[in-house]
């Protein structure tokens, strides 16, 4: 075990300099820590896999690399000389780039042109040189070992296609540095390979690779070194070859629970939900039972189609087969929102700002939006039953507001989601589906938002919770359902449950 | 300094918001206000007497009906370029059919509900196929304005029967029909806005077509019946037009496109929120009809009075995006 802090200790071969090392990184948003004192150092000719769950500070880290952000304090040095990265042109000039999915193609210009974009392309007085154009393109496409037509649409290639004119584009720049973060989302098993064989061919070349995923499977099998990231900070750095994928599961793993989360005091009655075969564009085969007086967590990482589950039982989204029933009664096969909530399901959504709440508007449109028809008579609403409801709204849940014409943007982000909660609860739901329902919430607000599930698991609704932090699925949840690859892989109780246990299902290990 | 100062939007907003938005939001008011005053004042005789009063509402009545229905889609979000062309075709439409024979009831009711139809059309495309509703509205706007040079072959229509002219040009208590008409249009369209569930929804899909969708709305079928509401009220203007000018040409309503849009956008200024709103639209409607009016009995040319309407889109639609990235 080697001491946190000091990671560089384990270097392959000591005697080089690093391509890319970040010292004692600091870094803060409006005071809250995301960065503590980040060590990382990549030499070339190296593969070195960043780890960690989210929100350890992965992307964070990766900004500061690549001029995104700047740090607080600490230092990023370029074959052992300090650089100042103001922004990601100077980054990129220095050789630093990084592969994001789907920022790293133009769609509509050429692969050639996609190659040697920008400062990059050939001219001569202001024309494009296409034959140089064409000539330069090829050549960064032959070190990778790829055959893609150069007069190709960029946006009709296949994911990995894509992925390689990007590196290809990264080659051309001088890349020394190269930063891919979850490259492999979109890939198949044969186009992951293939994407290997190019990293591995640029590592052999000299290239520093930081390499950022989920996929634990990959790590270890293209991987040279690791480091893993928990809560900003750096904890450990290691050979690949020297750990296994347990040690860096419980690694990832540990921080206290604390007194955040209500006591699970209520009894389990009948089944209310039951999902027979339901699939939809990542769910695949899904079937589950969710009982009255329970919370039902779902896990899984993201891409694994724990959203899309929610989004499909609440008619957000279109399934393509399957059932859904609420107390016996089948629901529409094509469901919409408002058949959901007419059968009790209601959904409050993972996106607060984009899809929970029109901020321009008062607290009470934003509530009536979802109970047109308790606030009007054939057609005619009534503004006094409006700010009726929304008085009660703001009363139960205690939404911190001057009153119910505030309009919903200038409330903090706890008491915007506690809106999009209440605007749901005034339809009375049987089946409460709730996707990251503390996202961006501070601890306080959370603990509320806690208790009043609890109280509604009391009262006999019955609550689905997808949450994406492991203590938050299991402070809150009675039963936990964890979701791989749009399929249910694990299903435990709350009560025995442990971190190593959800990651190893989410990493669709069976445990 | 003082340069940066003046340029920077930050310190714009931190020292001069609460002053600027008073003035900003009252200020179409105002501007109505001094319009009138200027007027009054360079032509104190003419300018405020009954008769002109009464002629400045008539000019202002269609182009109210079809800011009204400007105003519906607007508010969903989306707008319509093709309201203008869509009057035309439906006034035309109705000359034609009365000059082949058809009694004055049908042809009114098959005007409507041709205009009805290009809203349906239009509805269609920007809610369900998905288009955007500048590339479908435009596509509708020059294939209905050709439409209305067939029905028309090109020419003006006159000689329509008198009956017919009841729409446009009758008086009862000396208050010309338009201005009653008007009136109506308005004022359903305010109801429906303000007390109705469907004016909810349409607000709700206008401020977020997303947030709406999962608290259980039909955005698609409410964004469609914005549109098709826009293409009917646009046929009540069109047909109400040929009545009052007693001939269908085959493009006398294609301006008022602009004009409602510049309505809806001043009207957009007057209330907190940014949103399109009926008294907002109301007030635009005024600013247009005042100016153009008071530019006629001063003397200005047509050119003039052209040059300071687009001048007032541009200053409306400033207005607007200044409104809004401070709200950002």
């Amino acid at each position: 075990m080697t001491a946190r802090n000091a990671p560089s200790t384990e270097s392959t071969s000591p005697a080089a300099t690093p391509a890319l090392e970040v010292r004692d990184i600091v870094k803060r948003f409006d005071g809250v820590l995301a960065l503590n004192g980040v060590q990382l150092s990549v030499q070339p000719g190296e593969i070195h896999a960043v780890l960690g769950e989210n929100g350890a500070g992965k992307s964070t880290l990766i900004k500061i690399m690549t001029g995104v952000y700047a740090p607080d304090s600490g230092e990023v040095l370029l074959d052992g000389e300090p650089v100042e990265l103001a922004n990601v042109r100077t980054a990129h000039r220095l050789g630093i780039v990084a592969l994001y999915q789907e920022l790293s193609i133009v769609p509509t210009i050429s692969v050639a042109e996609n190659i040697l974009l920008g400062d990059q392309t050939p001219s001569r007085g202001g024309l494009v040189n296409w034959r140089a154009l064409r000539k330069g393109a090829k050549l960064q496409l032959d070190r990778l070992n790829q055959r893609i037509a150069l007069g190709r649409l960029a946006g009709d290639l296949s994911p990995v296609q894509q992925t390689m004119v990007a590196v290809a584009r990264a080659l051309a720049t001088d890349a020394r540095v190269l930063i891919l973060d979850e490259p492999t989302a979109s890939l198949s098993d044969l186009e992951t390979a293939d994407l290997f064989a190019v990293l591995r061919s640029l590592r052999d070349q000299g290239v520093a690779i930081i390499y950022v995923s989920h996929r634990l499977e990959e790590v270890f099998e293209l991987c040279d070194r690791l480091t893993i990231m928990r809560n900003g900070e750096t904890i450990i750095t290691k050979r690949v070859a020297d750990t296994t994928v347990d040690e860096v599961i419980s690694t990832m793993v540990g921080r206290s629970q604390g007194e955040l989360y209500p006591p699970r005091n209520t009894a389990r009655g009948e089944a209310v939900l039951a999902v027979e075969g339901l699939n939809g564009r990542r769910v695949k085969d899904v079937s589950l039972q969710a009982f009255a007086g329970e919370v039902l967590g779902i896990g899984g990482l993201a891409g694994s189609g724990r959203s899309e589950l929610l989004r499909l039982l609440s008619g957000a989204q279109k399934s393509s087969s399957g059932t859904i029933s609420v107390r016996g009664v089948v629901l529409p096969h094509v469901l919409s929102v408002g058949r959901a909530l007419a059968a009790g399901v209601a959904l409050v959504p993972e996106e607060r700002r984009s899809q929970g709440v029109i901020l321009s508007a008062a607290i009470q449109e934003n509530v009536a939006v979802a109970n047109l028809g308790s606030v009007s008579t054939a057609g005619w609403v009534s503004s006094g039953r409006i700010t009726d409801l929304a008085r009660r709204t703001v009363a139960e849940l205690q939404i911190k507001a001057r009153g119910p014409r505030q309009p919903v943007g200038q409330l903090s982000g706890g008491n915007q989601q506690k809106v999009v909660l209440g605007k749901m609860l005034a339809r009375r739901p049987q089946v409460l589906l709730m996707d990251e329902p503390t996202r961006g919430i501070d601890i306080g607000t959370r603990a509320e938002i806690y208790r009043l599930i609890r109280e509604l698991v009391a009262s006999g609704t019955t609550v689905v919770a997808v949450s994406s932090e492991l203590p938050e699925l299991i402070g809150i949840s009675d039963r936990i359902l964890i979701m791989h690859e749009g399929r249910v892989s694990g299903e435990v109780l709350a009560a025995e449950a442990d971190d190593e246990v959800l990651l190893a299902y989410c990493y669709g290990r069976v445990a | 300094m003082v340069k940066s100062q003046l340029f920077s939007k930050a310190s714009m907003s931190r020292d001069l918001t609460p002053i600027l938005r008073r003035v900003m939001q009252s200020g179409t008011i105002v501007a109505l206000l001094v319009l009138i005053l200027v007027f009054a004042l360079i032509r104190p005789d003419v300018f405020l007497s009954l008769g002109n009063v009464r002629n400045i509402l008539e000019q202002v009545a269609i182009l109210t009906i079809i800011a009204a229905a400007q105003t519906v889609v607007m508010v969903v979000g989306d707008f319509d370029l093709s309201v203008g062309t869509t009057a035309t075709l439906s006034g035309s439409t109705t000359a034609a059919l009365m000059l082949g024979g058809t009694p004055v009831p049908l042809s009114v009711i098959i005007g409507l509900a041709v205009g009805t139809v290009v809203g349906m059309v239009n509805g269609l495309l920007v809610a369900y196929v998905k288009l955007s509703a500048f590339v479908a509205t435009l596509a509708t706007m020059t294939t209905v304005g050709g439409l209305s040079f067939i029905v028309t072959n090109g020419v003006t229509l006159y000689g329509l029967p008198e009956e017919f002219y009841w729409i446009g040009q009758s008086r009862p208590l000396g208050i010309p029909m338009p201005i009653f008409f008007a009136i109506t249009v308005a004022l359903i369209v305010w109801v429906v806005l303000k007390f109705t569930t469907l004016g909810r929804r349409w607000y709700a899909v206008g401020g977020n077509a997303e947030v709406a969708r999962l608290s259980g709305i039909n955005v698609n079928g409410t964004r469609f019946l914005a549109f098709t509401v826009a293409g009917f009220a646009s046929a009540i203007g069109g047909i109400i037009l040929v009545s009052r000018l007693g001939s269908a040409s085959s493009a006398g309503a294609n301006s008022y496109m602009l004009l409602a849009i510049a309505a809806v956008f001043l009207g957009m200024t007057i209330i907190k929120s940014g949103q399109a709103n009926l008294g907002g639209t109301l007030v635009g409607v005024g600013i247009i009809g005042v100016m153009n009016n008071g530019l006629n009995i001063v003397g200005a040319s047509t050119y003039i009075q052209q040059v300071l309407t687009g001048l007032i889109i541009i200053a409306a639609v400033t207005l607007s995006a200044l409104k809004k990235a401070r709200d950002a």
